[in-house]
């Protein structure tokens, strides 16, 4: 047996809901650790559409989430500028949709407050040229994009800078008992194999789609619908702001700005398997004859990949409703000891990224009363530190495109990448399309962690542009073993294993454009490095 | 202020392979320079209908069109180039040098009103510094002559009535400071039986989108447009004999204003030399050339090779009996229209040049052949061999071969 910890607190997973939770354990002086079984984001916090909901999607169905999502969205507006845009929304409705839905929803978000003002048609295509010409009304209402990569990674910062404790790669593989309490967890290092346990008052499970999994561990009957939706990313950002279809929700109505690209989604289908992240051409091409209807240009645009993530949606019992849509997407809170008999166990689950704030403070509110703790939550005031990089990088001698982006990005590590940039090599462009330098992929790379592009990626937006990381991953990697960063087994195992990834999400749109680089990709790796195919297991 | 949002959407094709980076003659003299892939798809990535990017670097490229002719996905690369630089003149403001130079046109007038004492002052060291000082034209750089005598004054016919009729687009280049090669074009013509208008026209506006001045390039666009229209529906061929017009009318038009019209316009036009080949083809052509004992060597100007029609410059001069010509197979010649004429870009475009230079002098012959005013000038700088355009050559062996037959 390993290593053996001690906390008052042990969160289990590393998504939004548990990142937040950690963090407004540490803000209120709470000893906690965070086991994640990959890297942070692995499951639904990085595989969903990005918006900064205002509420009003949910307006006419779902009451409760809608006035939720509009006060988390002004709070998060406020606390956590640096991983949100605020790109604003507008909801657009189109020949052949319901008339009367509009008035009903109009009436909807009165009554909850969010303002919804009507533009004029012709303001709105000005805006966004892109947009269906015949559109019949366009409302402007206060969505924003959010970046969950950095929403995450942030939020766990934050809270490490408050005195919790971050275990990611580590799995939790049991809950350790004893007499009708939950004792703590054992976790297994997803590397070495080694297991380690850790002691705990209480254990919060907050493992999104797997949820149902680690109360299996415990024998405690779990019902939990997954229900995963595809979402497909265009090689460009075309909309400036978020574009809904004012419509009852529905597949395929949602166009996201995020970053440099836009993303579209969303389906909905009921599955079993939480690891189930399987993509379907079917699916996309409904998805796009759908979203035809907001964007007629749809087809023209180049898809540069696809990825799906699952909801997990509560339900005290089980239902036959196959669509996962009326299922409220409220959020569930359980505490185990009144609902099964089983002390020192609270699951938190549902909801959505955008109420994740509001999902933690219910759940620690709830802790606190187990351990007695008086402190209330500050987290709606406490800011997290902007990612805006005022007054650096003007001196730096680099492409006005990577600078634009490192100002609005480099955020606490501004002063440590702009000391790399200065000595040299390092301002030259790695990933040309989301315009990464070396200097912030080495920024990105832990002191003593294991060198994994996808963790890179998910820090920097390496490899995130139309080449998929044809060029930037195995620059990367070249530059990760000059500097000492990787050995040249290491550096081919992140390799192997980011090409793998990449081209899962290509291949299902890889048509026209999107189906020659994943051949140029292929020719480079296969060919010119003489990487074989499938030689290492994907992690 | 001009619109900074512009449909192009050839840009989503890139694949990011480098093609065009490696045969741009720019990035492979200097790494100041950002590249075609980077200041074109990828710039536009960023910026379609979001913020703007002002990338200054983009000065460097000199629109010469060579990234356009590799790239294997057909990405318009130098007309994204194009609108970064409108951009960039847009945000940073246009040297007051780089108007001068944009508006070939207007300084053709200007300077051809008083030519004899322009040619003067542009060989005049002492003025050339105040020049270099002052706009930032290099005192070492050779200027083209402007000629009292330009075309305007010397041909104004405005209707024809052979069978086949051609409209002429002259350039500006051959209008002020070669009116021989315009007139040497119509004396080729007339002895093929054609004969040829010259319709009022502007610049091609070429050097105005070098120069980032896209709305006043595009605006001459339209201006020519519609006049040369008028006659291609009265079912006459538009011809040209400047390389960077030709690709203008045929290529550029259509994909800055991507209109009806500019596609009609561009499928009547021809270079000179094309236009000769298909008279050649169809049997038309008046082979009657006096023999010329010669040895030439071609270089082919970069918007000739953009213009993707092979070489037929040396299909028509190889023609005359006697002839040889030589293809140096050169690259860029580094003066780029303009580009050569501003001091900050005078190592850059002397370095690329000089490259050619070497290559033509490898080449063992007693002149030089191109079609380009602007290349001319740059070999006249780094040559001591003359450099004569296809029409001249062709015009003389017209004559002579005339000559010989009535002595007959
Ligand atoms: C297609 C789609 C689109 C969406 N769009 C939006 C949107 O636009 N706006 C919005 O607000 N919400 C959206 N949502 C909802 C939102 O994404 C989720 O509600 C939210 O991300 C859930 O976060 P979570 O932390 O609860 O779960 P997750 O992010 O899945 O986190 C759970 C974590 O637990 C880890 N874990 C699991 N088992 C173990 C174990 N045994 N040991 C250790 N770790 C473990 C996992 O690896 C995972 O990282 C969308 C959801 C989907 C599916
Ligand atoms: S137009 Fe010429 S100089 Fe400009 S980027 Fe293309 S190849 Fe380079
Ligand atoms: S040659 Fe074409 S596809 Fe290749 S990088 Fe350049 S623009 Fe992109
Ligand atoms: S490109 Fe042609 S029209 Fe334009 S300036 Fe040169 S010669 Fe004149």
């Amino acid at each position: 047996m390993g290593e053996r910890f001690e906390t008052e607190v042990v969160v289990i997973g590393g998504g939004m809901t548990g990142a937040g939770v950690l963090r407004d354990l540490a803000l209120r002086g709470i000893k906690a650790i965070l086991v994640e079984q990959r890297d942070l984001g692995h499951g639904t916090s990085t595989r969903n559409h990005g918006l900064l909901h205002s509420g009003a999607r949910y307006a006419v169905r779902d009451e409760e989430a809608a006035i939720e999502s509009y006060h988390e969205n002004l709070i998060l507006k406020k606390t956590v500028p640096g991983s949100i845009e605020q790109t604003g929304g507008l909801f657009v409705k189109v020949p052949k949709d319901d008339d009367s839905y509009v008035q009903k929803w109009l009436s909807s978000c009165k009554n909850i407050g969010i303002p919804a003002v009507e533009i004029p048609i012709e303001q709105a295509l000005k805006q966004e040229p892109y947009l269906n010409k015949k559109v019949q009304t366009v409302y402007q209402v206060p969505d924003g994009s959010v970046d969950c990569f950095t929403l995450v990674l942030d939020v766990t910062a934050d809270a490490a800078a408050h005195g919790a404790k971050v275990l990611t790669y580590h799995e939790v593989v049991d809950l350790l008992i004893e007499e009708n309490r939950v004792m703590g967890v054992r976790v297994r290092d997803a590397f070495t194999g080694e297991e380690k346990e850790i002691f705990s008052k209480l254990v919060v499970n907050a493992a999104g789609p797997w949820v149902g999994k680690i109360a299996e561990q415990v024998g405690i009957p779990f019902h939990i619908i997954n229900n995963k939706g595809m979402l497909a990313v265009f090689s460009h950002r075309f909309n400036k702001q978020v574009i809904n279809r004012l419509r009852l929700p529905g597949d395929a109505d949602i166009f996201v700005p995020a970053h440099d690209v836009t993303i579209f989604g969303t389906t909905g289908i009921n599955v079993e398997d939480p690891n189930d992240f399987s993509l379907n051409r079917e699916e996309l091409e409904g998805m796009l004859e759908e979203g035809k209807k907001l964007i007629p240009s749809i087809h023209d645009m180049r898809l540069i990949r696809a990825y799906s993530g699952s909801r997990p949606l509560y339900q005290e019992s089980s239902t036959n409703d196959s669509s996962g849509r009326n299922v409220s997407r409220g959020m569930a809170l359980i505490d185990h000891q009144k609902r099964d008999g089983l002390d020192g166990l609270l699951t938190i689950t549902g909801g959505k990224l955008t109420t994740f704030r509001l999902m933690a403070e219910k759940t620690v509110d709830l802790v606190c009363g187990k351990l007695g703790v008086k402190q209330t939550c500050t987290t709606h005031l406490e800011m997290i530190p902007n990612r805006k990089a005022k007054g650096f990088f003007n001196e730096v001698d680099m492409a006005p495109a990577a600078k634009q982006k490192l100002i609005h990005w480099a955020g606490t590590n501004a002063t440590k990448i702009e000391a790399s940039l200065r000595e040299g090599h390092s301002s030259v462009v790695i990933c040309e399309c989301e315009q990464v330098t070396w200097a912030e992929v080495e920024a990105a790379i832990p002191e003593n962690g294991r060198f994994h592009l996808g963790d890179i990626r998910r820090r920097t937006r390496l490899g995130m542009g139309p080449c998929q990381g044809t060029f930037c991953h195995h620059r990367a990697a070249s530059c990760a073993v000059e500097n000492g960063k990787a050995t040249i087994e290491e550096a081919n195992w992140a390799l192997q294993q980011a090409i793998l990834e990449r081209k899962k999400g290509m291949g299902v749109v890889a048509t026209g454009e999107t189906a020659k680089q994943v051949q140029l990709m292929a020719a480079i790796y296969q060919v010119s490095l003489g990487m074989k195919e499938g030689e290492y297991e994907h992690v | 202020m001009l619109d900074l949002f512009f449909h192009e959407d050839t840009f989503e094709k890139c694949l990011k392979c480098n093609a065009c980076v490696v045969n741009c003659p720019v990035s492979n003299e200097t790494f100041d320079f950002g590249g075609p892939k980077h200041l074109g798809p990828e710039l536009k990535r960023l910026m379609d209908n979001q913020q703007v990017i002002d990338d200054k670097r983009i000065e460097l490229c000199t629109l010469c069109g060579n990234c356009d002719i590799s790239c294997p996905e057909n990405v318009h690369v130098s007309t994204l180039t194009a609108y970064a630089k409108a951009i960039h003149s847009e945000l940073s403001g246009t040297k007051f040098r780089d108007v001068v130079l944009s508006n070939a046109e207007f300084v053709g007038k200007l300077a051809s009103a008083f030519a004899p004492i322009t040619n003067l002052a542009m060989g005049m060291r002492p003025v050339r510094k105040v020049m270099e000082a002052t706009v930032g034209i290099p005192a070492d750089r050779l200027f083209p002559k402007y000629r009292f005598n330009h075309f305007n004054r010397l041909y104004n016919k405005k209707t024809a009535s052979t069978k086949r009729k051609v409209a002429y687009y002259v350039g500006c280049y051959a209008t002020y400071n070669a009116p021989n090669v315009a007139t040497s074009f119509v004396k080729v013509m007339e002895y093929n039986g054609i004969e040829v208008v010259k319709p009022e026209q502007k610049c091609c506006g070429v050097p105005m989108f070098a120069n980032g001045q896209l709305k006043q390039g595009l605006k001459n666009a339209n201006f020519n447009i519609q006049r040369f229209l008028e006659y291609t529906r009265q079912g006459y061929d538009v011809v040209v004999t400047c390389t960077s017009c030709t690709l203008a009318l045929k290529k550029e038009y259509v994909s800055f204003l991507q209109t009806e019209d500019a596609k009609e316009l561009a499928s009547h036009v021809y270079d000179a030399d094309e236009y000769l080949r298909v008279l050649m083809e169809n049997g038309e052509l008046n082979t009657n050339f006096a023999p010329r004992e010669e040895k030439a060597r071609y270089y082919a100007p970069c918007h000739m090779k953009a213009q993707g029609i092979g070489n037929p410059a040396m299909d028509i001069l190889e023609l005359i009996p006697g002839y040889e010509i030589q293809d140096t197979g050169a690259g860029c010649c580094g003066q780029c229209g303009t580009f050569g004429f501003k001091v900050e870009k005078y190592d850059v475009s002397m370095n690329i040049g000089n490259k050619l230079a070497k290559t033509v002098n490898d080449v063992n012959a007693e002149y030089t052949v191109t079609e380009c005013g602007m290349c001319k000038n740059q070999l006249d700088q780094l040559t001591d061999q003359p450099v004569k355009h296809p029409m001249e050559i062709l015009a003389e062996a017209y004559l002579v071969g005339d000559k010989v037959l009535a002595n007959k």
